[in-house]
């Protein structure tokens, strides 16, 4: 399972977080001040900051055990400072850790090449205390977003979607939560090829969002946990009509993405590894519904687990189908 | 050389088309469903699927590399569900009207609209499947006749002043003129704008159906759309000559002519009930 921080704002609090987990920045930087000012906007269960003065033994922490943000100071001396965020940014396990330059007006004076310093923000000198907390708080916020964002269809990923269903755990809100994934989908990919079957993932991601969206009023979620793999949070009183009008929109324009040949037949014939030839129906959308209702649930795993177990039940059908959890009704 | 050359220029001055204009009254109807959130999208598909010019923009943006599945939407109504009213209301605040011309081009609204009714009609006679499919093709087969006049209105009034003094039909003129049809400028545009194979060979060879490659009977039921609506007179296609038929179109749709007698009554039903929609 993915290691899930929630970053979550909050506007009432002084630091502009909600503080759901706690997250560990390092800085290297020379200027007391500047730590100072950290420390004084967040508080250590919210944003913990371990300072380095300098880049030795800063590195070795950095790569040990990766905070979620790095601030580095261009007044360090041992290593420059786009040395240090090279470092970092060239390393694919690193990459996705937010680097934030700090600059003097000197440094301003030319321009930077953002390609070859690839930081995700900076600061400048002299220091204001809501720039920095905003600065900061974009720049974590931006980065779960980059990170998460599902590479082909930009919805939010895993982490978000965990983050989601566990902030309305914890505030007790009712939801009802949906998991969507396409029956014979590797059939379609192993004979058409990925990029055909990309087409289709693209096209399920816009029907999904576009008639959940389409309730007018509703607080809604659409993520993509990955391949053909959806999930919708949305208010039990619609997930009903929502599954519904999914899975009519799916089956009446999945068949477009065939061959016509395929498409008059409606199924596919592929021949496996073995030689043996077999026949596969059209694709078609299974969703999986639990409820939280009255804040029975304690934990996002209880949602997936019984959604994992009703969405079996969902597919013994080779059409189009869904199956709600009844058992808080 | 010099008809190349004329050719190469009209090409690019037709795909260089970025903002067609329509007629005001579909728009406004549309307008006032968009603005209204308890609208459905199966409303907004109907008004939508009578404009040639808004179901062209709304297929041309959903079919757009941008959303990642060019070429494979064919509907209006699927259309709508991939792109969400989001994204209509974009299109639909972004369209302007025809002013001047609007005479002229509400004859064009009501043929196009004709042949549409009339494909679905034939296209249902033939017993194929997912007859919007073919309504659609209808609707949008003389698209390139309101491209030319947005884009090229003086070689566009020449074309009309040609059909006028050699009372020969708009196809012939357009030949006459530009040395190629609106086929042909279909064609240009239905690949430009990555639309389905089957609504581009109907564009494309509306005029021939047998010459179309893949999808002979969506080009042969638009043909016999085309000739049926101008047998009823009902719009203008930008002449009044005899309309022309190709036999070869019932013989790749497998109709005889007593299977279209039932087929042309409930075309001329329905153009009875249309008759007051004025555009």
């Amino acid at each position: 399972m993915v290691d899930v921080k929630p970053l979550v704002m909050d506007n009432n609090k002084d630091h502009g977080l909600l503080g759901l987990a706690k997250h560990r920045a390092i800085l290297v930087s020379p200027d007391s001040s500047l730590s100072d000012l950290l420390h004084e906007i967040w508080p250590k269960d919210v944003l913990e900051f371990t300072c380095y003065t300098q880049a030795r033994g800063a590195v070795e922490d950095l790569f040990n055990d990766p905070p979620d943000l790095l601030i580095v100071d261009s007044r360090v001396e041992d290593v420059p400072a786009q040395e240090l965020a090279r470092l970092v940014k060239s390393e694919n396990v690193y990459r996705q850790l937010p680097v934030i330059i700090c600059l003097d007006d000197t440094d301003m004076q030319k321009p930077w090449d953002w390609n070859k310093v690839e930081v995700d923000d900076f600061l400048v000198r002299p220091f204001f205390l809501p720039v920095v907390r905003e600065r900061v708080n974009l720049t974590l916020c931006r980065a779960l977003r980059a990170l998460d964002a599902n590479p082909l269809s930009k919805l939010p990923g895993n982490t978000s979607i965990i983050q989601k269903i566990q902030t309305l755990i914890d505030r007790k809100q009712d939801f009802a939560l949906a998991y969507c994934d396409l029956d014979y989908f590797k059939s379609f990919n192993d004979k058409y090829g990925f990029s055909r079957g990309d087409e289709v993932l693209m096209m399920s991601a816009r029907i999904i969002v576009n008639t959940v969206r389409s309730f007018a009023g509703e607080q809604t979620f659409v993520g993509h946990v990955g391949g053909d793999d959806f999930v919708v949070i949305t208010s039990p009183d619609i997930i009903e009509e929502v599954c519904q009008r999914i899975i009519f929109s799916f089956d009446g324009i999945v068949p477009n993405f065939y061959d016509m040949e395929d498409r008059q037949r409606k199924s596919i014939v592929s021949t496996d590894r073995q030689g043996n030839v077999q026949t596969f129906p059209l694709m078609a959308i299974s969703i999986a519904v639990v409820f939280n209702l009255d804040g029975t649930m304690k934990h996002y795993g209880e949602a997936s687990a019984i959604a994992m177990g009703l969405k079996k039940k969902a597919k013994e059908d080779p059409k189009s189908s869904y199956v709600l959890d009844r058992r808080y009704k | 050389m010099a008809g190349q050359d004329l050719k190469t220029s009209v090409k690019g001055q037709i795909l260089s088309t970025s903002d067609l204009p329509t007629l005001p009254s579909v728009l406004d109807e549309v307008t006032k469903l968009v603005d209204d959130p308890n609208s459905s999208t199966e409303q907004v598909a109907k008004v939508i699927s009578q404009d040639q010019v808004l179901s062209a923009k709304v297929l041309k943006m959903v079919n757009s590399p941008i959303y990642g599945f060019p070429g494979r939407i064919t509907t209006i109504q699927h259309a709508l569900v991939l792109l969400g009213l989001n994204v209509i209301r974009g299109i639909i605040i972004s369209t302007s009207v025809f002013d001047m011309i609007q005479q002229a081009m509400s004859g064009l609204w009501e043929h196009s609209l004709g042949c549409a009714m009339a494909s679905g009609a034939i296209a249902k006679a033939a017993g194929f499947e997912d007859p919007e499919e073919f309504t659609v093709a209808g609707l949008l087969h003389d698209l390139g006749k309101v491209v030319t006049a947005v884009q090229l209105p003086e070689l566009n009034e020449a074309v009309r002043m040609t059909v006028q003094e050699k009372d020969i039909t708009y196809y012939e003129a357009e030949k006459h003129i530009l040395g190629f049809g609106h086929d042909r400028i279909n064609a240009w545009l239905a690949r430009h704008w990555h639309l389905p194979p089957n609504v581009r060979e109907a564009m494309t060879y509306h005029h021939h159906p047998d010459r179309a490659q893949f999808y002979q009977q969506t080009a042969a039921v638009v043909h016999v759309g085309d000739f049926m609506v101008r047998l009823f007179e009902y719009g203008n296609g930008g002449d009044d000559q005899i309309a022309y038929f190709k036999p070869a179109a019932m013989k790749i749709l497998k109709l005889k002519m007593k299977d279209l007698e039932p087929v042309m009554d409930e075309v001329s039903d329905k153009f009875m009930e249309i008759s007051d929609l004025t555009f």
